[in-house]
C-alpha cells in the first residue's frame, strides 16, 4: 500500500475516533442541558451563542444533536482534518524529496495524483458517516431518537462542505513545496470565517453559514438536501480537483 | 519529426533524441539535443554541474515536458506524461530520497510497484546480496545503503533500457565495483544504459562510449577508444608560473601542435599526431626556452582530457 495511504487510513482512525469521542458525552449530556437551558444561556457571551442556545431550546433534540456534532464536532475538527489530510499530499512529497521517484514510477500522474485525493476525500468523510451512524443508538440510551436517514442527509452536507476545504488545501499542495505554510493559511482562513460568523451584523459574510443550526435544521426538517447550497459547494468541489490535475501535470520533480 | 522506421522492431533498446529543447523561466537548460544510442551498451553522460545531465534524464522518462523536439525509446514514443516510456525502462533518480519510517522490503515493494512479482523476487535478491537488512527500516540505513536499494530497484525489472542517475554515488569501492560488474553483465546481455556521473574513473571502467555535456549542448560522443586516442594526442608541459609561455607555444606550434591551452603553469599541447618526439625535442632543445619542470603524456584522466579539451570543469 501507498505510504500516504497508510497514513490517510491512521489518521482518518484517529478523526473518527476523536469525532465519536465528542459525540457520546454531548449527547449523555441532553437531559442536564435540557433541564439548565435557561441557565446556559445566560451564561453566553455573545449575542449569536445566545441566539444558538435560544435554536435549541426551540429545535429540542434535534437541533442539539445537530449543533453538538455536525455544526461543532464536524465543522471545527473538520476543518482541521481537511487542511491536515490535503496539505501534505503533493507538497509534502516535495518536501521530503520524493516526489521524483513518486513520479518515476509506471503510473500516470493522473492515476497517482486521484488515487492520493480520493484516499484522503475517504478518510475525512467516511468518520462523518460513521460517528452519524451512532447517533441513534447513543440517543436510545438518553430515551430520545431521530430519524438515521436525515442524519446521513446532514452528513452528506457536512462532508460536502468539508471536501471544498480540501479541496482547496489540495489545490495549493499541487502547487507549492512546504506542507506547513499550506496548513497554516486554509486553518488561518477557516478562523478567520468563523470569527466572521460570531459576529452579529456580519455573520452572513461567512462561509459557516452554509453549515449551521438552520442548513441542518431544515435539512431535518424537510427529509432532504438544500440543493440551492449542496449544488455549488459541488460545483467547486469538481472545479478544485480539475484545477488540482492541471497543476500536477505541469508539476516539475 | 522523426521517421517512421520502417521496421518498429529496429527501435527496440534504443534510445533516439532528435531536436529536443528544454527551458525553465526563460532560460535554456537543454539545447536542440539530437542523441542516438544503442540498442545495448553503456553510454556515460558527463558534464558539470547545471549542464543538463539530469533535466536530459527527467525528459526522457516525461518528468520534465520538453518544450520540443521527440523523444522514442525502446520503440515507445514519448506522449503526455511519458508513462508508455517508463513501462519500458527503469530509471533511478540522482537525487536520494526515502520513506524513511518504511521498512527496506517495503520500500524496494514500493519502488517496483506498477512490476511484476518476478522482478520484486530479482529486487528482493539483489538487496540482500549487497547485505541490505530488508526487515529494517530506511531511517536506520546509511546513505550507501540507500543508494544500494535504489539500485536494486532499478536492475530488477527485466528492460530493454536503463537510465540511471550517480547510481554508484555515495556507495564504497567495494560495492562499486561490485555495481560495475552487474552494469557491465547487464550490458553485454544487451541492456542498453545510460549512465550519468561525476566519477570520471568509474565510466572510463565500464562505459562503452561517452557523451559530453555543458550548458544543455551535447560537446561531443566519442567511443572510449576515441577517448584514449585523445588522451595520447595530448601533452603537458608544466613550467615556472612566470615563465615566457608565448615563446614556448611558438615552438611547440611550429613543431606539429595543432592548439594550446595555458592553465597557471601548465601548459596542454594538442599534437597533429600520436607521437609527442618532435614537439618534446623542439622544446626542450631550445635553449632560449625554460625548462620544463614536469612533462606528461599517455596519463591524463578523463577529468584532464574534459578540462582541456573543453575548457570546462568536471565537479
Amino acid at each position: 500500500m501507498d505510504q500516504r495511504l497508510r497514513i490517510y487510513a491512521v489518521l482518518g482512525t484517529a478523526y473518527f475516533v476523536l469525532l465519536e469521542l465528542m459525540l457520546i458525552p454531548a449527547i449523555l449530556y441532553w437531559p442536564d442541558f435540557e433541564k439548565n437551558i435557561g441557565a446556559i444561556k445566560a451564561l453566553a457571551p455573545l449575542d449569536v451563542l445566545k441566539d444558538m442556545v435560544d435554536t435549541l431550546a426551540q429545535g429540542g433534540i434535534e437541533a442539539y444533536v445537530n449543533g453538538q456534532h455536525f455544526f461543532k464536532g464536524v465543522n471545527t475538527l473538520g476543518t482541521l482534518a481537511a487542511a491536515l489530510f490535503a496539505c501534505s499530499a503533493v507538497a509534502g512529497e516535495a518536501h521530503r524529496g520524493t516526489l521524483e521517484i513518486w513520479l518515476a514510477r509506471p503510473f500516470s500522474r493522473r492515476r497517482l495524483l486521484l488515487e492520493r485525493y480520493f484516499a484522503g476525500a475517504l478518510a475525512l468523510v467516511l468518520p462523518i458517516f460513521l460517528t452519524s451512524a451512532t447517533i441513534p443508538y447513543l440517543l436510545s440510551l438518553v430515551g430520545e431518537s431521530m430519524d438515521p436517514w436525515r442524519l446521513i442527509l446532514c452528513a452528506v452536507h457536512a462532508a460536502a462542505f468539508l471536501m471544498v476545504i480540501y479541496g482547496l488545501a489540495f489545490l495549493l499542495s499541487c502547487l507549492r513545496s512546504n506542507p506547513l505554510p499550506i496548513a497554516l493559511l486554509v486553518l488561518m482562513l477557516t478562523v478567520f470565517e468563523f470569527a466572521l460568523y460570531l459576529v452579529k451584523g456580519i455573520t452572513h459574510y461567512s462561509i459557516f453559514r452554509l453549515v449551521d443550526f438552520d442548513d441542518y435544521g431544515a435539512i431535518m426538517a424537510q427529509g432532504r438536501l438544500n440543493l440551492a447550497v449542496l449544488g455549488p459547494m459541488l460545483v467547486v468541489i469538481v472545479a478544485l480537483l480539475g484545477a488540482s490535475l492541471h497543476a500536477f501535470a505541469r508539476r516539475l520533480p | 519529426m522523426l521517421a517512421k522506421p520502417p521496421d518498429p522492431g529496429a527501435d527496440l533498446g534504443c534510445i533516439r533524441v532528435l531536436g529536443l529543447t528544454r527551458s525553465f523561466d526563460g532560460k535554456r537548460a537543454l539545447a536542440p539535443l539530437d542523441i542516438d544510442i544503442g540498442p545495448g551498451g553503456i553510454v556515460g553522460l558527463l558534464g558539470p554541474n547545471g549542464s543538463g545531465k539530469s533535466t536530459f534524464l527527467r525528459c526522457l522518462v516525461g518528468l520534465v515536458p520538453p518544450d520540443g523536439g521527440t523523444v522514442r525509446i525502446d520503440g515507445a514514443d514519448l506522449v503526455g506524461d511519458g508513462l508508455a516510456i517508463r513501462r519500458r525502462v527503469s530509471y533511478s533518480p540522482g537525487e536520494l530520497a526515502v520513506y524513511g519510517e518504511l521498512r527496506g522490503e517495503a520500500h524496494l515493494a514500493w519502488l517496483l510497484a506498477g512490476r511484476d512479482a518476478e522482478t520484486l523476487g530479482r529486487g528482493r535478491a539483489l538487496a540482500l546480496e549487497f547485505g541490505l537488512p530488508l526487515k529494517s527500516r530506511l531511517r536506520t540505513y546509511s546513505h550507501g545503503m540507500k543508494r544500494q536499494l535504489y539500485f536494486a530497484a532499478v536492475m530488477a525489472p527485466r528492460v530493454r533500457v536503463r537510465l540511471l542517475d550517480e547510481i554508484t554515488e555515495g556507495l564504497d569501492p567495494s560495492k562499486r565495483n561490485r555495481v560495475h560488474e552487474l552494469l557491465r553483465e547487464d550490458a553485454d546481455a544487451g541492456t542498453t544504459i545510460l549512465l550519468s556521473s561525476h566519477n570520471l574513473g568509474e565510466v572510463r571502467r565500464v562505459c562503452d562510449s561517452m557523451i559530453f555535456m555543458r550548458a544543455g549542448e551535447v560537446l561531443s560522443k566519442e567511443s572510449a577508444d576515441a577517448v584514449q586516442r585523445r588522451s595520447r594526442s595530448l601533452l603537458r608541459l608544466t613550467y615556472g608560473a612566470h615563465d615566457d609561455f608565448a615563446a614556448i607555444e611558438q615552438v611547440a606550434r611550429a613543431s606539429g601542435v595543432r592548439d594550446a591551452r595555458r592553465r597557471g603553469g601548465r601548459l596542454t599541447l594538442q599534437l597533429d599526431c600520436e607521437d609527442p618526439r618532435a614537439v618534446l625535442a623542439a622544446v626542450c632543445s631550445a635553449s632560449q626556452l625554460p625548462k620544463p619542470q614536469r612533462v606528461e603524456y599517455g596519463e591524463l584522466s578523463l577529468e584532464d582530457l574534459y578540462r582541456e579539451l573543453y575548457d570546462a570543469e568536471v565537479s
